[in-house]
């Protein structure tokens, strides 16, 4: 209210102070974007050139994404070296697919594997993604690749509707034998779950010394070890498991991070539309249940808190949603921590949707430096959402940072898996004192999950001395002029002469 | 993507940015120069004789030599006065919580 006041008074009593409000226009200069699909003819088959030697196929359920593994040996079968292997996805999974990262598993030096999705024709249900070995695997030659990726949405709850005070159930359906372009001499699929409650799995006839499969281990499911299997080869298994935590997916995370030159500040705002993908209430909110529940039965499926660890130094926190502050939260800032713990509205259950933003400030020495050449680097974390022991799950990220009006020759780097990069580019977004507009660097990204919290981003971009005494220049020049007319009114005559006699 | 920025980030780790004016001082210094700019403003504006025809205040601006309805008045009164509030809007912006 205090700021809005002081704005409205500046604004009224100096007209030159043009406050364009927070209103971006997407400029033309979108300088790298980065588009990391190939295209293949329609008939494209991965050539059978590689064998799977041995595969082990590691499938985590414990948080509210899958986050797969496979560990495979390949060899080369082919006369010739080889530098493309293809892992093959369907339509469904490729739109859920993120966060893909390979690398090889007995030499971590080897690198970097490029991870690409294939686009060959767009109504096939098979679809590829082609990962490029850093060097050309030689005929009769192995390599052990670890992929790993997550998957989104990825879960049904069964029952669908339930009681406030039950719990939870999720199914999730995959093959036990893992997807693959190669033909596979030998696999296991191991399944790992929240907890030991796994009330119904899909039973398959075993083969050696196992009888059935899967093996339950603790919370663990064991399907294999397998005997050779042809490239495509399925079977369609579905597990349900108790999972007695909020599922919690936010379609849409929009992220600015606004540097202040003037101010010594970057600001960071956070905006989540955030939704509950689990089990519905099969009754009506019960508030008599839920109270009491908090005393005698505190596990539940619903989402009531969220902790945000921010980075040391963070102040100046604030929590809102479309009404208005929303006072249930607490911020513990000191040298050591910045938590911002907050508590929803209202408990979000399965089906609801609770759209919230948060934001805070920084000081800029902690986030930006100067560089021997007079730029600046800005190192900030792409993800900061929030910490929970059910994990995050994002569909859409969009990171904006804000830069000084004026700043130039923006480039970035960031450690997020490129394939989850959609589209990266320089906007032009205008707000408070701008005449241009300030530079903004925008990077949409997709499908990515609490795992990739923290991981950073480093823009370098230059500012000249000129462009950062714009604002109080045009502020002067304005002021001038407004003196100038003053002084040229002030000089009229508006007397009548008297007559000379 | 640029690979070696994050040699460049480590490269600069002895030089973090530090404002010219820190955030505690903002809003003393933001007054300070608002409080120059609006009294010269002000000093303006009563200099200039169809704005002002009390001679209270024509005889106080005789007194303190100013000179009336001169071309003198906007290099020593309106320049310094603009030069005050251009810096001083910037800083209260910033003082206010709205960094620009």
């Amino acid at each position: 209210m205090k700021t809005t006041a002081v704005f409205s008074a500046f604004v009224s009593l100096l007209s030159f102070a043009s406050a364009a409000g927070a209103s971006s226009k997407k400029s033309s200069a979108s300088s790298d974007s980065s588009s990391t699909s190939t295209t293949l003819p329609a008939t494209f088959k991965p050539p059978q050139v590689f064998k799977n030697a041995n595969l082990v196929h590691v499938i985590s359920l414990e948080k509210n994404y899958v986050k797969e593994n496979i560990n495979v040996l390949v060899e080369n079968i082919d006369k010739a070296p080889q530098d493309e292997y293809f892992v093959p996805f369907t339509a469904d999974q490729m739109s859920r697919l993120g966060g893909v990262e390979v690398k090889d598993r007995k030499d971590a030096s080897a690198g970097p594997f490029v991870a690409e999705p294939v686009e060959f024709d767009q109504e096939s249900d098979i679809q590829y993604l082609r990962i490029r070995l850093p060097k050309p695997l030689a005929p009769g030659a192995q390599q052990t690749l670890g992929i790993s990726y997550y998957l989104l949405k990825a879960y049904k709850p069964l029952p669908a509707s339930i009681k406030q005070e039950e719990q939870q159930y999720l199914t999730f359906s995959f093959s036990a034998y893992c997807s693959s372009a190669y033909t596979t001499t030998k696999q296991k699929t191991e399944v790992k779950f929240p907890s030991g409650n796994i009330p119904d799995y899909t039973k398959l006839p075993g083969s050696g010394d196992v009888s059935e499969f899967p093996q339950k281990q603790g919370s663990k499911l064991i399907y294999g070890p397998f005997d050779e299997k042809p490239a495509g080869a399925a079977q369609p298994v579905s597990v349900r498991f108790e999972f007695t935590k909020p599922v919690t997916h936010v379609s849409r995370l929009e992220r600015d991070i606004e540097v202040s030159h003037w101010g010594g500040n970057v600001a960071f705002e956070e905006r989540y539309t955030l939704y509950h993908r689990g089990a519905n209430l099969s009754s009506l909110f019960n508030r008599v249940k839920w109270q009491q529940a908090q005393y005698y039965h505190p596990t539940t499926f619903a989402l009531k808190e969220l902790k945000f660890p921010l980075r040391v130094g963070s102040v100046d926190a604030y929590y809102t949603d479309v009404i208005g502050n929303v006072s249930t939260s607490h911020f513990r800032t000191n040298k050591r921590e910045a938590l911002l713990e907050i508590k929803p509205r209202y408990p979000v259950f399965g089906g609801w949707k609770f759209p919230f933003t948060i934001g805070w400030n920084s000081d800029a020495k902690n986030f930006l430096r100067k560089t021997a050449t007079g730029g600046f680097v800005l190192n900030v974390p792409f993800l900061e959402g929030p910490r929970q022991p059910e994990g995050v799950e994002y569909e859409q990220v969009q990171l904006r940072v804000i830069l000084p009006e004026g700043a130039e020759n923006v480039r970035y780097h960031t450690s997020i898996p490129p394939s989850s990069i959609t589209e990266a580019g320089i906007e032009i977004h205008k707000t408070f004192l701008d005449t241009l507009g300030r530079t903004a660097l925008v990077i949409r990204a997709r499908n990515l999950v609490d795992d990739f919290r923290d991981r950073d981003l480093v823009v370098a971009y230059d500012y000249p001395l000129l462009a950062s005494l714009r604002k109080p220049l045009v502020v002067f020049a304005s002021a001038v002029a407004v003196f100038v007319v003053a002084w040229i009114v002030g000089n009229v005559e508006l007397k009548f002469d008297s007559p000379k006699k | 993507m640029d690979s070696s920025l994050h040699e460049v980030w480590q490269a600069a780790a002895g030089s973090p940015f530090v404002p010219t004016v820190g955030k505690g001082s903002q809003f003393l210094v933001a007054f300070v120069l608002l409080l120059i700019g609006f009294s010269l403003s002000g000093a303006f504006a009563l200099s200039m004789p169809y704005l002002c025809h009390s001679n209270v205040i024509q005889l106080v601006l005789l007194t303190m030599r100013f000179p009336d309805r001169s071309l003198v008045n906007l290099p020593i009164l309106a320049v310094p006065a603009s030069l005050a509030l251009a810096v001083g809007v910037v800083y209260m912006f910033c003082a206010v919580g709205v960094y620009v």
